[in-house]
């Protein structure tokens, strides 16, 4: 509900296009033509016209709100909250509950849609609770209960009930205020995990169902009442009272009592209690019993309605009653939304003809209206009985107290079908559910036309889908459509009520997570410097990293192109920080690496380390990354970036369960270390002068060595590693110190010409070499023998992880995609991606035959490369294939995935 | 060389009438697994490890149990510690790794200090006791988070996840401020 203040603009929907010419007030004339089903049966064809003609048309027709364009201004938040027992609705059985569990010493949270607490004694001003009127006693009893510690939160909506007693409530802060506080979010999200929980969220009234129930000025007996006793708001002089339940009847006489002169009060029982018919009597009301309303007059307002005898299931001549409003009631339907989102059973009430709640898995009890308990004096003491059986359940115990209510108002009623008529009922327009315009003739032509379960119906009428969730229309729908079955109703079912309760905004779920802070963005020690120096940066995970460094004037391709032969030519630098990083250590941690990488390790010397290759079980590659042997029970494990948490995580898996008696232990120190790598020929000349403790020549610190040193004074794990083929070291330091560390190198590597490159040039150099990037030149079903890797698997191994997936039929068949080179013979670079067949002339659909995996142009090379998984490749080298793409076909020949430098004579210092 | 290091230095990053949120100097940081007759690795590190998760203890080092084979172990200098673990790795095989590097320190302080750590953290943070420490989560992303005294908490978080958590920190300062209670 929006609250009122002075200066709101509010607009009306379900008014298109203007509010006094409704097209759904075509209904006057043309009405027959928008039967039940008519959207499916009309609007589905031609399938193009759904999109831009149709739907926007019925959307549009159904006044379904307008989505705004702009960014929402305000902002959102949300909170955890851990309670012993929620309270959800603060009318008089959450209020009983709450004082019973507050007086057991509980943490209790009471909450309540509406901006004030109190629920039905807000429109029950005459009732006397234990001596006090009810207004007194509501307000003494609120600030007792705030005193006892009691968190009493108003505007708090329980939308949603979800596992293990997590509810979420949607707490509206400022939408009432005309002018918004700062640091003040426009709704807050709470998410709170309840010991027990006591839903007392009472009953929501039914409207009936008769020909003309839609005419403004007709509306519901408790609104009514409401707005009388709650908000001084008299809805009518002269109105009519149309009722199957008793309640109505005390809204005709808190109205009469307020200077109304009630026309009438029609009754569809038969006999109702004396006392009503003293009541009327004394207030000078007629009094009708046994009546049906067939029709109401009135353009845009009511202003009568037809009202007829019902005897012996005849309806009788009707009689026209001048009014100004017309206030029914329907009777009561228990408010069970919350209480099945628990997966909680109802059962069938035949005498209420309505679902009560039964059982719930949660640790939940259900008090007052809502599980079908009527008037002040029993909804109290079912929620303090309710309130004992809560504190019961977490070990304490409480006092009982019996509330006495004067004045109370208790009552009962009955349900209905739509209500009978002399006219013809397939020309009535009786509305079952308000939003979606279903009437009750478009439930029984849904039953005639073969829907048989109540989910089937609803979905053809929209009955119970729009908004309210079928908060008016469910029973009364149900009513209906079993009538037409001639089944009971709980054959014919209720349909699910699903979170939220009620409609929640999006800002609400989103929260604190939107703009920048919509997800956590990783950066480097060395990020700002890449900023600072005009870097152009992409997601990598979670991470950003700088993809490329453009110059003044240069588009990507040419920073690229750039940036390669630069680090070719001379020494290039690239932050390699966000590699996954973790450090095994044991006794065991040589046997563990065994087990898990595809390599062997024993022979592996401290000092040394080597590319490892990680599989799953399923003997399909995971991960990669060079591991350095930094101790005899220490290793540096690499990963690559988007892989850390996961592979830390399938170790930790693997070691948990598998292997708990290895005596190895993992930690993560992605974020321990800042990693810098320098690639080139000059590679060694610039880092040399500033390493002590180790001498960078061939002898001393050769291709694949590790060792711990210092770097420009600073404490460094350094290893000689290459990614591009190049000279290459890897220079670790503790993170924070990262920036130096690259600030010295940068420093130091002037004389060289040294160019910073980014990610996109890492992954040219890379390609130039054949070396692989996992998840993009594998995708969950390569093997190392597919990638052309069989070298890295330790055959003497006893068992290493994938070893037995790699031993399937199917993974050592023949024909399988396996990883090469391609190069094409126009020149042309292929696209990644673009599938690959052998014979170009085939019928279409063609046999593809795998596809590009990489592709870039390639300065070393001369020419665009590129690697692709093609069946049987690694045996058909120097064959032609050919990729199809739109406007032609590309011819290349297949060849070694290694396009420079296969002797690996560059690695040479 | 073993000035103390920090992504953050130290600096008052929110303060408001409901918390204050500022990032300290580091302390040497260990990751300590081991498991068996633990006494070795007591001896070497001056404290009684404790065993049950959430308790920590103050001594020559502070340390805070994590898990059932692991601490986090604060010192005010690594070589003494690394030195005195590796005498007793024959006899007790463990894994040490410093970890300094890897986090920063927040302290989150004030009278409202407890109901801001809400916002980002699904725990009872009314069940976390004065002296304890544990691993959960804050607003998605792993952190340490100590509660040195009822309005105090100490959160140490990786790097990279530091700036992230930070905002929601001053955010919900101020949103906690800006509350009439």
């Amino acid at each position: 509900m929006q609250e009122i203040w002075g200066g709101l603009e509010t607009t009306s929907q379900n008014k298109f296009p203007s509010l006094k010419f409704d097209i759904g007030a075509v209904n006057d004339g043309a009405y027959m033509l928008f039967s039940a089903g008519f959207y499916y049966k009309t609007f589905m064809w031609p399938r193009s016209f759904w999109d831009k003609v149709y739907e926007p048309f019925i959307r549009a027709a159904a006044g379904l709100g307008v989505s705004p364009t702009e960014e929402d201004p305000d902002s959102y938040a949300s909170r955890n909250l851990h309670c012993d027992v929620l309270i959800v609705g603060a009318g008089p059985s959450g209020i009983a509950a709450a004082r019973v569990a507050a007086e057991a010493g509980l943490k209790v949270v009471l909450v309540d849609e509406n901006a004030e607490a109190g629920g039905t004694l807000l429109s029950e001003p005459q009732a006397q609770i234990d001596g006090a009127a009810a207004w007194d006693w509501l307000a003494a009893e609120l600030a007792a209960l705030k005193a006892a510690g009691v968190k009493v939160m108003t505007r708090t909506t329980a939308i949603g009930y979800y596992h293990q007693n997590l509810i979420g409530l949607c707490e509206r802060l400022t939408d009432h205020l005309p002018n918004l506080p700062a640091d003040t979010p426009r709704e807050r999200l709470w998410r709170v995990r309840a010991k027990q929980v006591v839903l007392a969220q009472g009953a929501l009234e039914k409207p009936l169902v008769f020909h003309g129930n839609d005419r403004p000025g007709v509306m519901l007996a408790g609104s009514a009442q409401t707005y009388l006793n709650r908000y001084g708001v008299l809805v009518g002089q002269r109105p009519v009272v149309l009722t199957s339940h008793d309640s109505a009847w005390y809204a005709a006489f808190d109205l009469s009592d307020a200077g109304a002169k009630v026309q009438a009060i029609a009754d569809t029982r038969g006999s109702v209690n004396e006392e009503l018919l003293a009541g009327a009597r004394q207030r000078g009301i007629p009094v009708k019993l046994g009546r049906t309303a067939t029709a109401t007059k009135g353009r845009l307002r009511v202003s009568s309605i037809r009202l007829n005898p019902v005897s012996g299931g005849k309806v009788g001549s009707g009689e026209d009653i001048a009014c100004d409003a017309v206030l029914m009631s329907g009777g009561w339907t228990p408010s069970l939304h919350l209480f099945s989102h628990t997966k909680g059973t109802l059962a069938w009430d035949d005498d209420r003809t309505t679902f009560l709640p039964e059982r719930t898995p949660e640790d939940c009890v259900i008090a007052g209206a809502s599980r079908g308990l009527w008037g002040i004096e029993a909804v109290l003491n079912d929620g303090a009985e309710k309130g004992r059986e809560v504190v019961a359940a977490l070990g304490k115990s409480a006092g009982a107290h019996a509330y006495g209510v004067a004045q109370d108002r208790p009552g009962t009623g009955v349900s209905h079908k739509e209500l009978p008529t002399d006219r013809s009922a397939g020309k009535a327009k009786a509305f079952v559910d308000y939003q979606n315009d279903v009437t009750a003739k478009d439930l029984r032509l849904a039953v005639r036309e073969g829907m048989r379960s109540i989910e089937h119906v609803k979905r053809y009428t929209t009955n119970g889908m729009a908004t309210d969730q079928g908060k008016m229309s469910n029973i009364n729908g149900l009513n209906i459509a079993a009538d037409a079955l001639g089944r009971k109703q709980p054959s014919v079912g209720l349909t699910t009520f699903r979170p939220p309760y009620t409609p929640t905004s999006f800002g609400a779920f989103a929260g604190y997570h939107r703009g920048g802070h919509f997800e956590v963005t990783r950066k480097t020690q060395i990020d700002l410097w890449a900023e600072e120096h005009g870097a152009v940066f992409e997601p990598v995970g979670q991470w950003r990293r700088a993809w490329y460094f453009p110059q003044a004037g240069e588009d990507m391709e040419a920073a690229v192109s750039r940036e390669c032969k630069a680090t070719r030519a001379s020494v290039g630098i690239f932050d390699a920080s966000t590699l996954g990083k973790i450090e095994v250590v044991g006794p065991d941690a040589v046997e563990f690496m065994n087990r898990m990488y595809t390599n062997p390790w024993t022979k592996l010397a401290p000092g040394r380390c080597r590319y490892g290759l990680l599989c799953g079980d399923d003997g399909f590659i995971r991960d990669d990354g060079v591991i350095g042997r930094m101790g005899q029970d220490k290793f540096h494990v690499t990963t690559t970036t988007g892989g850390a948490a996961r592979v830390l995580n399938m170790m930790e898996d693997y070691l948990q369960t598998e292997w708990p008696d290895l005596n190895v232990w993992l930690t993560s120190t992605t974020e321990q270390w800042s990693t810098v790598a320098l690639n080139g020929p000059n590679a060694a000349k610039l880092l040399a002068p500033l390493v002590e403790g180790v001498e960078l020549t061939e002898e001393a610190f050769p291709h694949m060595s590790c060792v711990e040193c210092s770097v420009a004074g600073m404490p460094a794990r350094l290893f000689r590693v290459s990614f591009t083929g190049e000279i290459g070291f890897e220079v670790n330091v503790p993170a924070p110190m990262g920036r130096k560390l690259w600030e010295a190198l940068w420093e130091a590597g002037q004389e060289f010409n040294i160019t910073a490159y980014g990610t996109e040039t890492m992954h040219v150099l890379r390609a130039e070499k054949g070396y692989i990037i996992v998840g993009q030149d594998t995708d969950g079903t390569v093997t190392p023998y597919d990638a052309g890797m069989g070298w890295s698997v330790g055959k003497a191994k006893p068992d290493f992880v994938g070893k037995r997936g790699l031993a399937r039929p199917d993974l050592v068949a023949e024909g399988r995609k396996q990883l090469v080179g391609l190069l094409t013979e126009d020149g042309s670079k292929l696209e990644e991606g673009a599938q690959i067949v052998f014979d170009p002339k085939q019928a279409i659909p063609m046999t593809m035959v795998g596809h590009v995996t990489s592709s870039y142009h390639s300065d070393a090379a001369g020419r665009p490369i590129a690697l692709a998984l093609v069946q049987g490749g690694h045996g058909r080298m120097g064959e032609t294939v050919h990729i199809p793409m739109p406007d032609r076909t590309i011819a290349a020949k297949i060849t070694s995935t290694i396009f420079v430098d296969p002797e690996n004579a560059r690695l040479k210092i | 060389m073993n000035a103390p290091l920090s992504a953050f230095p130290p600096a008052t990053l929110a303060e408001t009438s409901a918390a204050k949120v500022s990032s300290v100097l580091p302390k040497v940081r260990f990751s300590l697994r081991a498991r068996g007759e633990l006494i070795p690795l007591e001896q070497a590190l001056g404290v009684a490890l404790p065993r049950k998760i959430g308790e920590t203890v103050k001594g020559a080092v502070e340390v805070a149990c994590l898990g059932p084979d692991e601490w986090l172990v604060l010192a005010a200098e690594a070589a003494p510690v690394a030195g005195a673990c590796a005498e007793v790795y024959a006899a007790l095989p463990h894994s040490l790794v410093e970890i300094s590097a890897r986090e920063v320190t927040f302290v989150i302080e004030g009278t409202r200090a407890a109901e801001l750590m809400t916002i980002g953290c699904a725990r009872d943070i009314d069940a976390l006791k004065v002296g304890s420490a544990r691993r959960t989560l804050f607003d998605g992303a792993t952190v340490t988070l100590w509660r040195d005294a009822e309005d105090r908490f100490r959160m140490d978080v990786w790097n990279s996840f530091a700036p992230h958590l930070l905002h929601l920190l001053q955010v919900g300062a101020r949103e906690l401020a800006a509350e009439s209670v």
